[in-house]
């Protein structure tokens, strides 16, 4: 299977704080990478570079649209990335809140669309069959989650949904866009272990239909382990462990970023 | 080159104006982060309040009292009521907004700004009224430094602002108000939280804020003679840009971008002409937000992705 | 639409996912209205509007009313273009006056005596495109900052280049732009063959591409476009993880609107076949503002309803003081009805303020006739009512100042108590109103209508910022 996306010794420092180094990391192609570590240890600074809100300070982020067709993306502005076939949701949930759930999906299928404001005015055939496209693209990604958001709830405003909805139509207008690479960033963040236990079913049905390489960041050690091909550990910024989620959750230095060390080892250290 | 002085002079003077309306202004922004469009027509409101106080005792040219004790007076007064209306203004048109989205109060804001200017329109009429400073402070008796002329007035409205200005300063850096305020602006909620009064300090800010431009509007008065409704507009977009110049949110910024406007538009209108200075201004304005947004001595906001 | 026999659930019931939208309504009959407009659907809203404001002139309007209804035309389409960069994309631009400029004294220059021997006497279905392509491009250049600057910083930059544009025409090339005394003998509209030069063409023109402007919009807001704008305006960050390219959409909503204001613009311009610097300048701004604002930015129809009805009140004020008198009282017990309930403490108020009135008139008549030596402004059986009711003093001036400062006060403090104080202090609050207006705000017009025109805005922010028929957004603080 050959590689989505790889991180080539990438740096980011904001002034002084070094708050990515020489981090090395593959996707490949229906592959499930998991990222894990605590808080400030950089997980959505890194999506954030994938992304291009930021710029790399030294290293390069490479992404392959198609397979054997790998590019330099880095420096590149968020929307150009997102056109090039990654999507993300995000930690503190960004939807359009006043806008409908359908047009909050369809709004995402913009970059794969090009009537222009006159085409859709005049209704000429490109425009009318885009809308149509597009309109069935959002009613198939809604369609993922079953009965939760279909039906009536198309018209319903964002903000009117459950927060368990939100996270749903925040992943389904992720995938409005087509991605090659989804980048999701805390999808169980708030969840109940009911609704926990579906996001890890679906990320695993989401690799396996939708042909898409995902990407996870999440504190819950349930949705890791259940969904992961493979897991990476960062701390400040730095990885500190790859492999099996076993692997990783009993590596020493796994242990020490998320417990501490123990205090006779601290006290043999001084 | 005495001409160049001159106008240096001149500058200097309507900047020290131009600084403590945009302290104002810096000030209501830091706390609120709203741009109050009606902070203009607050001097404004503070030149009318000196003019009729002047009428009050007797005229420009049959002053009933002494002339400092009149300037006494008249600084007092506009300070004070002024800043009570600027309360007012916060009390009743910007705190229910408080957690709205950032249109809602600029537009309320251009709301109380049409209607203050309206309602000066209303009380005191269109025609324009004159203060007549020659009248009754002597213009000639001022300092002299080889052929430049400071006059009296501009002695006054210098000296009157840098004490102001540094008694700002003291206040928001060393007393326990200041302090309060800083924390405020810095972040409103976590300040709550830490017991600060923050209706109070809001109230204090604005009232703070308020009482500047109202002086300010008497030493636009004297310096310029003319009172009208509009005067407000122009005062308070020249004000805005100097805040802007100097850093929004930065007290020294407020006083040093009202120094570059002053000193800019002097020259301008010296060298150039006056019909050009306001596009001068705007000039500056533009090219600032576009250089360097935050400001000369601004600092740049991080936003949390 | 049904709803479950067992009742209705949370989560899972429509009727119940719908109650949001069901408590915006108007409140009482207007709501009703609402409701109903809703059942009809929006174009056939437009078509039944569209055949409204055409038949209107065959219920015989005087010359007065006619210009009342091309102002109000004029400046609820230049609210319908400011919808597009303040409701969808949001943007706070405030110099959008300037594209009105624009458009008229491009068409003022192309279509007149004014520009080289004889002038360019271009047709105006030539100087239309130039003009809106012009504008289109003047939108671009203006909306630059918006890359870089936040929402207050943006309203202020365009403040100013809105400012720029009036002095600039003041002041630069006085013989091309005419100075202040403006550019005048412009060409009536000629289309189809057909001139238009009388205000009645020119009324029906603007209805019908009031009409279609409306619905191109409408057609625009649907369709991708229209979603990336709103996209932009709920989270630009988002919109551009989502494809949606934040820069240039924020461009092309500047644009979009630079040209229905110059569309607007150039019939303005020949309708009064003269330009002056001062027909663009900051109180138009807050015109067309007043109106969106009070229509209910985001939504095409309250754009255009909102600016009507400032438009018609703002003139109508103008009228004799009579005429504006009806409108002042008839709007103050509307407002009354809609506000005060129930209708028992209506009754008091009212009841208690013609008392007061009653009783404050003779006392003041019996200790010095001079204090009620004027009468109201108004004639017939309402100018009879009101003589022995409100006190109108020989010299009105000072006593109106002060009662205008008092009503202000009292105003504000309404608003700050509740219960039974608010129903007490709004009778000396009518009353003084009643008396500021006899006294000053009758007499004054022009100042009056702008003092109302900030009211509007301070008010609707406060009190329904989503205006009459919008809707009630969500803001996630960031």
């Amino acid at each position: 299977m050959s590689t989505v996306l790889e991180l080539d010794r990438l740096c980011l420092s904001f002034g002084g704080l070094r708050a990515l180094s020489e981090l090395d990391l593959q996707v490949a192609e229906r592959e499930v990478v998991s990222v894990i570590g605590p808080n400030g240890a950089g997980k959505t600074t890194v999506f954030n570079v994938i992304t291009g809100v930021y710029e790399p300070s030294a290293g390069d982020v490479r992404f392959a649209a198609r397979p054997g067709s790998a590019e330099s993306i880095a420096g590149r502005p968020p929307h150009a990335v997102a056109r090039l076939g990654i999507a993300r949701t995000f930690q503190t949930l960004r939807l359009f809140m006043n806008m409908s759930v359908l047009e909050n999906v369809m709004a995402a299928t913009y970059g794969g669309t090009r009537a222009m404001p006159w085409e859709s005015v005049l209704r000429l055939p490109r425009a009318r069959r885009e809308e149509r496209e597009a309109r069935a693209l959002a009613e198939d990604v809604l369609s993922f989650f079953g009965q939760r958001l279909a039906g009536y709830r198309w018209d319903q405003p964002a903000y009117s949904l459950s927060y368990a909805n939100r996270r749903r139509l925040e992943i389904a207008r992720a995938l409005a866009t087509r991605p090659k690479l989804l980048l999701l960033d805390e999808p169980a963040a708030g969840m109940n272990p009911a609704e926990t236990h579906e996001i890890t079913e679906l990320i695993g049905r989401l690799c396996d239909e939708r042909e898409v390489a995902i990407l996870v960041i999440e504190h819950d050690m349930h949705v890791v382990s259940g969904c992961s091909d493979r897991v990476v550990a960062l701390d400040h910024g730095v990885k500190i462990a790859e492999g099996t989620f076993d692997a990783v959750a009993n590596h020493p230095a796994v242990v020490e970023a998320y417990m501490g060390r123990h205090p006779e080892d601290l006290a043999g250290a001084e | 080159m005495s001409f160049f002085f001159q106008e240096l002079v001149n500058g200097v003077t309507t900047g020290a104006l131009y600084s403590l309306v945009a302290l104002g202004f810096s000030m209501v922004y830091g706390v609120l982060k709203l741009l109050n469009f009606a902070h203009g027509d607050l001097y404004m409101v503070g030149a009318y309040i000196g003019f009729f106080v002047i009428q009050w005792f007797g005229g420009a040219q049959h002053l009933t009292i002494a002339v400092p004790l009149l300037l006494v007076i008249m600084f007092v007064l506009a300070a004070g009521l002024v800043g009570g209306l600027g309360v007012a203004i916060e009390r009743f048109a910007y705190r229910p907004l408080r957690d709205a989205p950032r249109i809602a109060p600029l537009i309320t804001a251009i709301g109380v700004s049409f209607f203050l200017e309206s309602s000066a329109l209303l009380l005191f009429g269109a025609q324009y009224r004159v203060y007549n400073t020659a009248d009754f402070i002597s213009l000639s008796s001022g300092i002299q430094i080889g052929s430049v002329t400071i006059d009296s007035v501009q002695i006054l409205v210098l000296v009157l602002g840098v004490v102001l200005m540094a008694g700002l300063q003291l206040l928001v850096n060393r007393t326990r108000l200041g302090r309060q305020m800083r924390a405020v602006a810095a972040d409103r909620e976590a300040a709550e939280m830490l017991g600060i009064n923050v209706n109070f300090v809001i109230t204090a800010t604005f009232f703070l804020g308020s009482a500047l431009a109202g002086v300010a509007g008497i030493m636009g008065g004297l310096l310029f003679n003319q009172v009208t409704s509009t005067i407000g507009f122009i005062a308070g977009l020249k004000a805005f840009t100097a805040a802007v110049v100097g850093g929004i949110g930065s007290i020294p910024g407020a006083m040093l971008g009202g120094l570059v406007i002053g000193v800019a538009e002097s020259f301008v209108t010296g060298y150039i002409s006056s019909t050009y200075s306001n596009l001068i201004v705007f000039g500056i304005l533009i090219v600032v937000m576009l250089l360097r947004p935050s400001g000369l001595l601004g600092r740049a906001q991080l936003q949390k992705v | 639409m049904s709803v479950d026999p067992q009742g209705p659930k949370v989560g899972a019931d429509e009727w119940v996912a719908r109650q949001t939208h069901r408590r915006e309504y108007l409140p009482s009959w207007l709501g009703n209205a609402q409701r109903a407009g809703e059942r009809i659907g929006w174009w056939p809203r437009l078509a039944i509007a569209g055949l409204a404001g055409l038949a209107l002139p065959l219920l015989g309007l005087g010359g007065f009313q006619l210009q009342v209804g091309i102002d109000a035309l004029v400046i609820a389409l230049l609210a319908v273009g400011l919808n597009i960069v303040v409701g969808w994309a949001g943007l706070l631009d405030l110099g959008y006056v300037a594209f009105f400029g624009f458009g008229a004294y491009g068409f003022a220059l192309l279509s007149s005596s004014q520009l080289g021997a004889n002038g360019i006497h271009l047709p105006y279905w030539l100087s239309l495109p130039i003009v809106m392509i012009g504008a289109a491009l003047l939108g671009l250049a203006v909306g630059l900052p918006s890359r870089r600057l936040l929402g207050d910083y943006l309203a202020i930059v365009t403040l100013f280049l809105g400012e720029a544009f009036v002095e600039f025409t003041n002041n630069v090339a006085p013989s091309k732009l005419g100075g202040p005394n403006g550019i005048t003998g412009i060409d009536p509209i000629q289309a189809f063959g057909v001139q238009l030069v009388t205000n009645t063409s020119y009324y029906y023109l603007l209805v019908i591409v009031l009409v279609v402007t409306m619905a191109v919009l409408r057609l625009l807001e649907y369709s991708r476009t229209g979603r990336a704008w709103r996209a932009v305006r709920e989270d630009p960050l988002a919109a551009a993880a989502m494809t949606i390219p934040v820069n240039r959409v924020k461009l092309s909503a500047f644009a979009c609107a630079a040209m229905v204001a110059a569309l607007a613009g150039t019939i303005f311009a020949a309708q009064q076949a003269s330009v002056f610097p001062t027909d663009f300048d900051t109180p138009i701004l807050i015109l067309i503002y007043a109106g969106l604002i009070l229509g209910g930015t985001g939504s095409i129809a309250g754009a255009a309803t909102g600016a009507l009805v400032v438009m018609v009140i703002y003139d109508g004020l103008l009228r004799s003081p009579a005429e504006a008198s009806v409108l002042f009282y008839g709007l103050g017990l509307l407002t009354l009805l809609a506000k005060v309930r129930p209708w028992r403490r209506l009754g008091v108020v009212l009841a208690a303020t013609v008392v007061l009135g009653f009783a404050a008139h003779a006392i003041a008549a019996a200790i010095s006739s001079s204090a009620v030596a004027t009468g109201p402004q108004s004639s017939g059986w309402l100018g009879d009512g009101l003589r022995d009711w409100v006190i109108v003093p020989a010299n009105p001036q000072t006593a109106g100042n002060v009662g205008f400062v008092v009503l202000v006060c009292l105003a504000i403090a309404l608003v700050q108590v509740k219960g039974r104080w608010q129903t007490i202090l709004l009778v000396p609050t009518i009353y003084l109103a009643a008396f500021v207006w006899e006294t000053r705000l009758v007499v004054e017009p022009s100042i009056t209508r702008q003092l109302m025109i900030g009211a509007i805005l301070i008010v609707m922010m406060i009190a329904r910022p989503q205006g009459l028929l919008g809707q009630r957004r969500v803001e996630v603080a960031t």
